[in-house]
C-alpha cells in the first residue's frame, strides 16, 4: 500500500533523506571552503606581511610622535600628525597639483591608447610586432625613462632642442620653465604609460562581439556612428577599469619629479607624493610624512569606491 | 689504513682554514655610499693598494648628491647598516650624530694612537668635530670659487665692447654686481652663457646662492647666532642671483645641477661657473674637455668669501666591531699623508695642511695657492639638525624667486623665517 504524502508535511523517510542531504551539502561545502582557503591562505598572507603589515603600520606611526631623531613610537599625539601636515600651505598645493597632474595625465594616456588600440585592432598581421614595440617603455623603470627625458630634454646640448633649432623653431625650456615643467613630466609619464592603456583597451576591442556591427553596417551607420553608439558602450567596463588603474598610478607618482625636476621649479612639480618624502626624509619626521601617505591613500581609496560603484550602477 | 690517513690530512686542512679564517681581515668587505665626484674616482683608483697592504677590500656604490641623503638614512636606521665606512656631507653633521647613528671615533683615535694635528682646524670645525669630539675624520674640501674662461676676459674685442659699453676695463669682477655685470655680457656678446648656474631646488641652488650671499656681505647668522638672512646684503645677492639666473646663465638654468653645469662649462658653452675649486682639472683636462683646456682659470669670489664645506668620514653605530676596526683602518690609510698627496696629485681637495704646501703638488698645480686662499675664506652654511631641510626650504624659495613666480623681498622672508622656525624646532 503506499501511503499518500501530504502536501506540506515530510515524512520520516523525507526527513531522513533532506537530512543527509543537508548534510552531504554542509560536508561538501566545508569540503570546498577547506579547499578555497587552503589555495588562498599563501596568497592571504604574502598580502598580510607585503601590504597588511606596512599599512597598519604606517597607520599606526601617523598617529605617534615617531621621527627619525626620536625613533619611538610612544606618545601617541592624536591628530596632531595630520593637523601639522594639512597646517602647510604646501600641501593643499601639492594636492592640487597631484589632482591635475592625475587627471591630465590619465586622460592623455586614454585618449592617446584608445586611438592607438582602435588602429591596432584594424591590423592583423603586424600586430604581435607593434605589440612588441609598444611594451618596450612599460618594461623600463620610471627612474631609467626620466634619466633618458632628462638628456633628450637638456636646453643646450639635449637632442630635443637641436631638432627644433634645426627646424628654425625656438629652443625650449623644458623642465626649467615653471609654465612647462609639469607638462613636461605629463608627457614624459603618458609616454610610457600609454602602452598599458593600449594593451587593454586592445584586448576589450579584440573581445567585442562582431553581431552589432554587422547589424549597424546593414542599417547604413557610419565608422564614427559605431565607434560612438557600439563600440564606445560595450567598451566601457574595460575603459573605467583602466582609468581606475590609471588613476590610482598616477596620483602615486614620485620617481618623475624625483629625478626630473627635485619638485621644482619653485614648487611647480612638487605632487603629494613628494611632498610626503621631503616631510618625512628631509624633515625627518616619519609621523608627518606617513600622515601625508595616509590622506593620499584615503583620496585614492575614495576615488577608488566611487568609481566601482559607478561601474556597478552602469551594469 | 691510507683512506684514514687522507681523512685526517683532510681534516687537518680544514681545520686550518676554519681558524685561519677570522683571524684574517679578508673576510671584511667595507661598502661605502659615494658622491659620484672626482675624487670618488680618485680614491677608488688606489684602492687596490690598500687591499694589497691590509687585505680588506672595499666597494664603491656610486650615486649623485641627490639620493645620498635617503639612502644612508634608510640604511643607519636598520638593525644593521649595509653600508659600513660613512662618507657624511658637512650638512648631515649636526643630524647623525644627533641621531646617533655614528660611532664615537674618539676611542679609535686613542688606540691608534692617530695624529690628527696636520688636519685644518676648519676642517674639523666645519664637521662639528674636534681634537676631544671626534665623530668624523675630514675628508675632502669643497669649498667653492669662480671658474672663468680666461681666453674670453682677454679677448680683445670682447674687452672694447664691454669699455665702450660700461666705460670700463673687462677684467675679474672685484664685486658681486660686477661679476653679474660681466656675466650678461658675454652672454650678449660673446656667443656663451655668462654664467653656467645649477639652479636645481634643493642643494644645487642652496650652494650656488651661498656664495653669491657671502660675496655681497650677506650671512645666514649674525654673530649673535640670530637669523640674519634677510637684510639688505642678503636682498641685494638675491637680486644678482635672480638677474643672472634670467640674464645671463644657460637655458635651463633652474633645473640644472653641477653635472648639468660641468658639462656645458666642459662643451665651451659657457663663461663661467660658481662651483667647487677642484672642478678646474677637470675642465682644463684636454682629453676630456678639448674645447676649454688651457683657458680656464679659478679665482675666489668677488669680495673674496664663497661657500666652503666638506665631506667626512663616519663609522655607522649599527656594524659590527670588526667591520668597524676594519673601517677605521681604511679611514687611517685614506687620510694619511702619503696618500693625501698621491690623492692631490690627481686633482684631490685636502683637508690637511702640509699637502698644500708639499712641493710635488705645488709644482703639478701651482693654483692650489689659490685654491688655499679660497679654502680659507670660504664660510659655511648654517650647520645644525635640520640643515638638509633647510637646503630644501631655501632651494624652493630660491627656486621661485628665480622662476619669476615670487619676488625677491617675500622669497627672502620666507627662507629667513624657514630658517629660524627649523633653528627652533
Amino acid at each position: 500500500m503506499v501511503r499518500p504524502i501530504e502536501v506540506g508535511r515530510t515524512t520520516p523517510d523525507h526527513e531522513a533523506k533532506k537530512g543527509g542531504l543537508v548534510k552531504r551539502w554542509i560536508a561538501n561545502l566545508d569540503r570546498e571552503w577547506k579547499t578555497g582557503w587552503a589555495f588562498a591562505l599563501p596568497g592571504f598572507m604574502a598580502l598580510a606581511i607585503v601590504m597588511g603589515f606596512p599599512l597598519v603600520y604606517a597607520i599606526i606611526l601617523s598617529f605617534s610622535s615617531q621621527t627619525l631623531l626620536h625613533p619611538d613610537l610612544w606618545p601617541f599625539i592624536g591628530l596632531d600628525n595630520f593637523t601639522a601636515v594639512m597646517g602647510d600651505s604646501r600641501f593643499w598645493g601639492a594636492t592640487w597639483l597631484t589632482i591635475v597632474y592625475s587627471v591630465v595625465t590619465v586622460a592623455g594616456e586614454f585618449v592617446a591608447g584608445l586611438a592607438i588600440a582602435l588602429m591596432l585592432n584594424k591590423t592583423i598581421k603586424t600586430k604581435p610586432i607593434y605589440f612588441a614595440i609598444l611594451t618596450i617603455p612599460m618594461a623600463m623603470s620610471p627612474v631609467s625613462v626620466a634619466l633618458i627625458w632628462r638628456m633628450l630634454l637638456q636646453p643646450n646640448l639635449g637632442i630635443v632642442n637641436g631638432l627644433l633649432e634645426r627646424a628654425n623653431l625656438p629652443r625650449l625650456d623644458w623642465l626649467g620653465s615653471a609654465d612647462l615643467a609639469l607638462w613636461t613630466m605629463a608627457f614624459i609619464d603618458i609616454w610610457q604609460q600609454m602602452s598599458f592603456v593600449v594593451l587593454i583597451l586592445a584586448a576589450g576591442l579584440a573581445s567585442l562581439p562582431r553581431e552589432p556591427y554587422e547589424a549597424a553596417e546593414v542599417d547604413g551607420a557610419g565608422h564614427l556612428q559605431m565607434f560612438w553608439f557600439i563600440t564606445l558602450p560595450m567598451l566601457r567596463p574595460v575603459a573605467m577599469i583602466t582609468v581606475i588603474i590609471q588613476l590610482i598610478n598616477e596620483f602615486r607618482t614620485y620617481d618623475l619629479p624625483y629625478v626630473l625636476t627635485k619638485g621644482g621649479p619653485g614648487t611647480s612639480t612638487e605632487v603629494l607624493s613628494f611632498f610626503a618624502y621631503r616631510r618625512a626624509f628631509l624633515g625627518l619626521s616619519l609621523n608627518e610624512g606617513t600622515a601625508a601617505s595616509i590622506v593620499l591613500l584615503a583620496i585614492v581609496l575614495s576615488m577608488t569606491v566611487v568609481f566601482f560603484s559607478l561601474l556597478e550602477q552602469r551594469r | 689504513m691510507r683512506l684514514t690517513r687522507h681523512l685526517m690530512a683532510a681534516a687537518s686542512f680544514a681545520g686550518v682554514l676554519a681558524t685561519a679564517g677570522p683571524l684574517h681581515a679578508e673576510s671584511i668587505t667595507l661598502h661605502a655610499l659615494m658622491e659620484d665626484v672626482p675624487e670618488t674616482q680618485i680614491i677608488e683608483a688606489m684602492l687596490p693598494d690598500f687591499e694589497k697592504q691590509t687585505g680588506i677590500h672595499v666597494e664603491f656604490e656610486k650615486v649623485g648628491y641627490g639620493d645620498m641623503h635617503d639612502k644612508l638614512v634608510a640604511q643607519l636606521t636598520a638593525t644593521e647598516s649595509y653600508y659600513n665606512v660613512l662618507e657624511v656631507d658637512f650638512l648631515w653633521a649636526g643630524e647623525f650624530p644627533k641621531a646617533g647613528w655614528l660611532a664615537d671615533l674618539k676611542p679609535f683615535v686613542d688606540k691608534s694612537k692617530y695624529d690628527l694635528t696636520p688636519f685644518i682646524p676648519s676642517t674639523f670645525a666645519l664637521l662639528g668635530s674636534s681634537a676631544d669630539n671626534v665623530q668624523l675624520i675630514p675628508m675632502y674640501n669643497y669649498s667653492m670659487g669662480m671658474i672663468y674662461r680666461d681666453d674670453l676676459l682677454n679677448d680683445q674685442k670682447l674687452k672694447d665692447a664691454y669699455k665702450a659699453a660700461f666705460n670700463t676695463e673687462l677684467g675679474l669682477p672685484k664685486t658681486l654686481e660686477e661679476y653679474v655685470q660681466i656675466s650678461k655680457f658675454m652672454k650678449a656678446n660673446a656667443g656663451v652663457a655668462g654664467a653656467a648656474m645649477q639652479g636645481q631646488r634643493g642643494d644645487p641652488n642652496s650652494m650656488e646662492f651661498s656664495n653669491y650671499l657671502f660675496s655681497a656681505g650677506g650671512s645666514y647668522l649674525g654673530a649673535d647666532g640670530k637669523v640674519s638672512l634677510n637684510s639688505a646684503e642678503g636682498k641685494k645677492a638675491l637680486d644678482l642671483y635672480v638677474d643672472n639666473i634670467k640674464n645671463g646663465a644657460q637655458q635651463g638654468a633652474l633645473s640644472a645641477t653641477l653635472d648639468d653645469t660641468m658639462r656645458l662649462m666642459c662643451s665651451g658653452g659657457a663663461f663661467s661657473m660658481v662651483t667647487y675649486w677642484w672642478m678646474l682639472p677637470q675642465i682644463d683636462n684636454a682629453e676630456k674637455c678639448p674645447n676649454v683646456a688651457g683657458k680656464a682659470k679659478l679665482a675666489s669670489m668677488p669680495g673674496g668669501s664663497g661657500e666652503s664645506g666638506g665631506w667626512g668620514w663616519g663609522i655607522p653605530k649599527n656594524t659590527t666591531p670588526e667591520s668597524q676596526e676594519a673601517a677605521w683602518t681604511f679611514v687611517q690609510w685614506v687620510q694619511s699623508k702619503d696618500v693625501s698627496v698621491k690623492r692631490a696629485l690627481g686633482g684631490h681637495a685636502p683637508v690637511r695642511a702640509d699637502v698644500y704646501s708639499d712641493p710635488s703638488v705645488l709644482a703639478k698645480y701651482p693654483y692650489y695657492k689659490q685654491a688655499m686662499d679660497i679654502v680659507s675664506g670660504g664660510k659655511s652654511f648654517p650647520i645644525f639638525t635640520y640643515s638638509a631641510q633647510y637646503e630644501d626650504t631655501l632651494g624652493a624659495q630660491l627656486s621661485l624667486a628665480g622662476g619669476g613666480q615670487a619676488t625677491s623681498e617675500v622669497a627672502l622672508k620666507a627662507a629667513a623665517d624657514g630658517l629660524d622656525e627649523l633653528m627652533k624646532k
